[in-house]
């Protein structure tokens, strides 16, 4: 079995064959403005467009984004650096009858004015207080109007270099440096405000063949900040290259019902998307979610409590304000297993998209436990594939990629790959008897109709019981 | 601001031996609670460099507000020679296949109109609230090549996303079609409040071995459904390879050619208003009709130019609409002294591209000898082993890019 160096990238999503390239030289960066250069015009032309839709006797907002996605990434034959833009600017219009959104990729004066018209007809501009203006956003350091496409790919080597003990038996190895800078402007009546949200993510990859399986083992780090702000450990890098060189016990795994340690890449997986499908206001309106997730529900034991929380400074998932032009506040979920509240602050995919409600920076609450192997008998399970929340039921499905066997606190060395974890959600946080004190942070990009959506979660190991079986043939 | 000219003059400047840009002007309408309306232009560049050392393409998204059209196609360049393959000739273009893909009724007036027309068909019934979000796609597409051709169409898609809910349950019905008469919403919306009913009386999973009837629903979970299976195993970089599960002119599986009514499938590119039909394909190749699976035995692979060059062939286009041929089962007779399973409605399918193994999570199902609804339970199958075996319902569907039986019949499974 053989897999190619485009498949394995696409199947990663480290990069698109079609839309990167590692080789010689990066292609050149498109010129463009700082967004701290063209701000002043951009917010005079959503307060026209705003002024012109309250003059229909609307209700209006104005959102715009200018925004840029940078990927540096190296792997074992070389390095790229790959750039994307996009601008959006989204009016919406408000009355009894309901609301309007006009959705535009130009943002200039016409571009705007143009939306506005398409809303307002040619109605007089309204006399519309906006209220002060917005300081200017933080420019984070180093500034990346300022960043090179080789500062980047620097950053990125000089993680590679760090990682001297790579075996022969690693037979991929890459580095990614994901940059997303964001600024996004949002005017309404008695508000006028902007934010920069520049999220970066870093991530290693090392695989290495076990049999006739590939074994990946990924490690990740996410903020929002500059580019220098975090980097890996050595133990970081190590339990990469330690991970996917681990050989797989042969034979097959005993099905069953075991005590568990979740890791928090795991915990973020469920996390993400139970809160996605079941705690959100618009999940709230099937009926069988309103019901098994009423208000004050105990959902799930004492361990677990879970907030939304956009303030936290520096979250990959955080921001001032959120698309619908409603500043940042926490969100208690979950409190000591009850469920407290739902997620109700709207999000559009990369600023533009269909308003929904979205998850921003959640935060499951450290316990107290020092140690993430506190088992007599059981697994740890790591390495999130995929989770399966079915909506209409309780039923959890959740794919991982390695079971370590654990006795009395210790690794047993037996070690089984695609595992998976099936069972009732409510039961699985209700066996949650404790949580670690140390945390883990993990950021999401992913897209939905081609917009990229960001959230990140911080979790720690967790101690639970559930039914883990192997998904398909060990051989 | 780009537009085609630019980029073309831009293209003339390379050294490129081919290339094509795709221009899509979009009108997006969604209506919902909120009514949003969204002018786009999107454009799709593919460029091929020769090198010494072969032969590098580059496929590159473009925004209308990118600023310039000479940068951006350097960057395409630059990406083409960094991606050098194995050097290939581009075959002289084909015809555009000649297919009918804009609906009068949704091309023409305002399209947050049109997409309230639509919302209008949802059926209201007694006893049940349905929430409805409808999205209409327009575009005009042009295509320009630099080996002279230049092509357009105009195309109407729209989608409609439902949650019907009654009682204590709710099913999403999810229909996509380029007609609004084909989207078949009374009906889709009375099965989904018929299963509704069923659920409030579900029990629970009885597991054990059993014959599954996988009705259409189920069958066609997220879009292709089980029909996916196949999808992956025409891919010619993975069949290149020799990691397909089965080869060109070999049969899907042991004995696939001898059963009673050997399984075929086609792709269809120019299908009358399939939902996946088009006359170009992203690369300017023409899209053509061609068999997946013919009797059982492996027949054909979706072919980019580049992999129909390399194999001497023309293009196709790839997998677009599959039709599958129907069989002669009748739905209503099941194998006796055989416990029978109909499958109404999946949670999730989960098909390993390779192998085709998948893992089958059931919402709801009905035991055929009580009649009695249950929901759960777990089915593995080996998808290519079991579809090439099963029985083919005599009456067919139509329903997204799937045309074929409305149900098969697994005569072998174990419920877990």
């Amino acid at each position: 079995m053989t897999i190619t160096r485009r498949e394995l990238l696409e199947g990663l999503g480290l990069a698109s064959a079609y839309a990167f390239a590692f080789g010689c030289g990066p292609p050149p960066k498109p010129a463009r403005r700082a967004p701290e250069e063209f701000s002043g015009e951009v917010r005079a032309w959503l307060r026209d467009a705003v002024a012109a839709i309250h003059g229909a006797g609307l209700t209006g907002h104005a959102l715009a984004v200018s925004r840029t996605h940078t990927v540096a990434a190296q792997d074992v034959l070389g390095a790229g650096v790959n750039h994307e833009r996009a601008d959006g600017v989204v009016l919406v219009a408000r009355d009894a009858h309901g609301r309007r959104e006009q959705i535009t990729s130009d943002l200039t004066r016409e571009g705007v004015a143009a939306a506005a018209r398409a809303l307002a007809g040619k109605a007089t501009p309204a006399r519309i207080e906006f209220g002060p203006p917005a300081p200017p956003a933080a420019v984070p350091k180093p500034d990346p109007a300022q960043l090179a496409d080789s500062a980047l790919l620097d950053s990125v080597a000089a993680i590679a270099k760090r990682d001297g003990g790579l075996s022969s038996r690693i037979v991929y190895a890459s580095g990614l440096l994901e940059v997303d800078d964001a600024m996004v402007w949002s005017i309404a009546e008695h508000r006028d405000l902007e934010q920069r949200l520049y999220r970066v993510r870093r991530r290693i990859t090392r695989i290495a063949w076990n049999g006739t399986r590939p074994i990946l083992s990924e490690v990740s780090r996410a903020w929002s900040g500059g580019i220098h702000d975090q980097t890996f450990g050595d133990d970081e890098l190590a339990y990469a290259r330690d991970t996917a060189l681990a050989l797989m016990t042969p034979g097959a795994f005993a099905d069953g019902d075991h005590a568990l340690v979740l890791a928090p890449d795991v915990v973020a997986g469920i996390i993400d998307a139970a809160t996605r499908v079941l705690w959100t206001a618009r999940a709230a309106r099937r009926p069988e979610i309103a019901a098994r997730f009423a208000p004050d529900k105990l959902i799930g034991s004492a361990a677990v409590t879970l907030v939304d929380d956009p303030t936290v400074p520096n979250a990959y998932g955080g921001y001032r304000f959120d698309d619908a032009g409603e500043l940042a506040t926490a969100v208690p979920l979950i409190d000591h297993g009850k469920l407290v509240g739902r997620i109700a602050r709207g999000r559009r995919p990369g600023h533009t998209g269909v308003l929904e409600p979205m998850p921003s920076h959640m935060r499951f609450a450290p316990g107290s436990s020092e140690s993430a192997l506190a088992l007599d008998a059981g697994y740890l399970l790591e390495g999130h594939r995929n989770v399966l929340v079915d909506p209409a039921s309780d039923r959890v499905v959740v794919a991982v990629q390695r079971a370590l066997e654990v006795q009395r606190g210790q690794r047993t060395g037996r070690a089984y790959a695609d595992i998976e974890l099936v069972g009732d959600l409510t039961t699985l946080l209700g066996s949650i008897t404790d949580a670690t004190r140390a945390t883990r942070v993990i950021g999401l990009r992913d897209d939905r109709d081609g917009l990229p959506r960001w959230r990140s979660i911080e979790a720690p190991w967790l101690r639970a019981r559930g039914l883990v079986r192997a998904r398909r043939s060990q051989a | 601001m780009i537009d085609r000219r630019s980029l073309v003059r831009a293209l003339g400047r390379e050294e490129l031996a081919d290339w094509v840009v795709i221009e899509r002007e979009q009108e997006l309408a969604v209506v919902e609670e909120v009514h949003r309306s969204e002018l786009r232009t999107r454009w799709q560049l593919t460029v091929h460099a020769d090198t010494p050392a072969g032969r590098g393409t580059a496929h590159v998204m473009v925004d209308a507000d990118e600023g310039d059209a000479d940068k951006v196609v350097e960057q395409a360049a630059v990406l083409a020679r960094l991606s050098v393959g194995p050097a290939w000739a581009t075959i002289p273009p084909s015809a555009p296949a000649r297919v009918d893909l804009a609906d009068p009724t949704l091309a023409t007036g305002e399209p947050l109109a049109a997409a309230a027309t639509i919302a209008r068909l949802i059926p209201r019934r007694p006893g049940a609230a349905i929430d409805v979000r409808v999205t209409l796609l327009r575009e005009h597409v042009t295509v320009q090549a630099r080996q002279s051709f230049h092509t357009e169409w105009s195309a109407t898609l729209a989608r409609v996303d439902a949650l019907v809910t009654q009682g204590a349950h709710a099913i999403a019905v999810a229909r996509e079609a380029r007609r609004a008469d084909q989207l078949e919403l009374v009906a889709g919306v009375d099965e989904a409040i018929a299963d509704l009913r069923r659920l409030a009386a579900a029990g629970a999973v009885v597991p054990g071995p059993c014959a599954v009837i996988l009705t259409a629903d189920a069958l066609l979970h997220g879009g292709l459904g089980v029909w996916e299976a196949f999808v992956t195993q025409a891919d010619p970089v993975v069949a290149r390879q020799g990691l397909t599960r089965y080869h060109e002119r070999a049969p899907i599986a042991a004995g696939a050619d001898a059963v009673a009514e050997p399984l075929s499938i086609t792709s269809d590119g120019a299908l009358p208003f399939g939902v996946r039909s088009s006359p170009l394909g992203d690369e300017g190749d023409a899209v053509r009709k061609f068999p997946l699976i013919t009797r059982g035995i492996a027949a054909g692979l979706a072919l980019t130019p580049r992999e129909a060059a390399l194999r001497q062939r023309d293009p196709n286009g790839g997998v677009r609409n599959l039709i599958v041929d129907a069989g002669t089962w009748d739905e209503k007779s099941t194998p006796d002294k055989t416990r029978v399973i109909e499958i109404r409605r999946l949670r999730g399918l989960e098909i390993d591209p390779y192998t085709g193994d998948a893992d089958l999570e059931l919402a709801l199902s009905i035991d055929r000898a009580t009649g009695a609804p249950f929901a759960g339970g777990t089915l593995r199958l080996d998808l290519i082993d079991v579809l090439a075996r099963a029985k083919r319902s005599a009456r067919t569907i139509r329903r997204g890019p799937y045309v074929g039986p409305a149900a098969v019949l697994i005569e072998r499974a174990d419920l877990i």
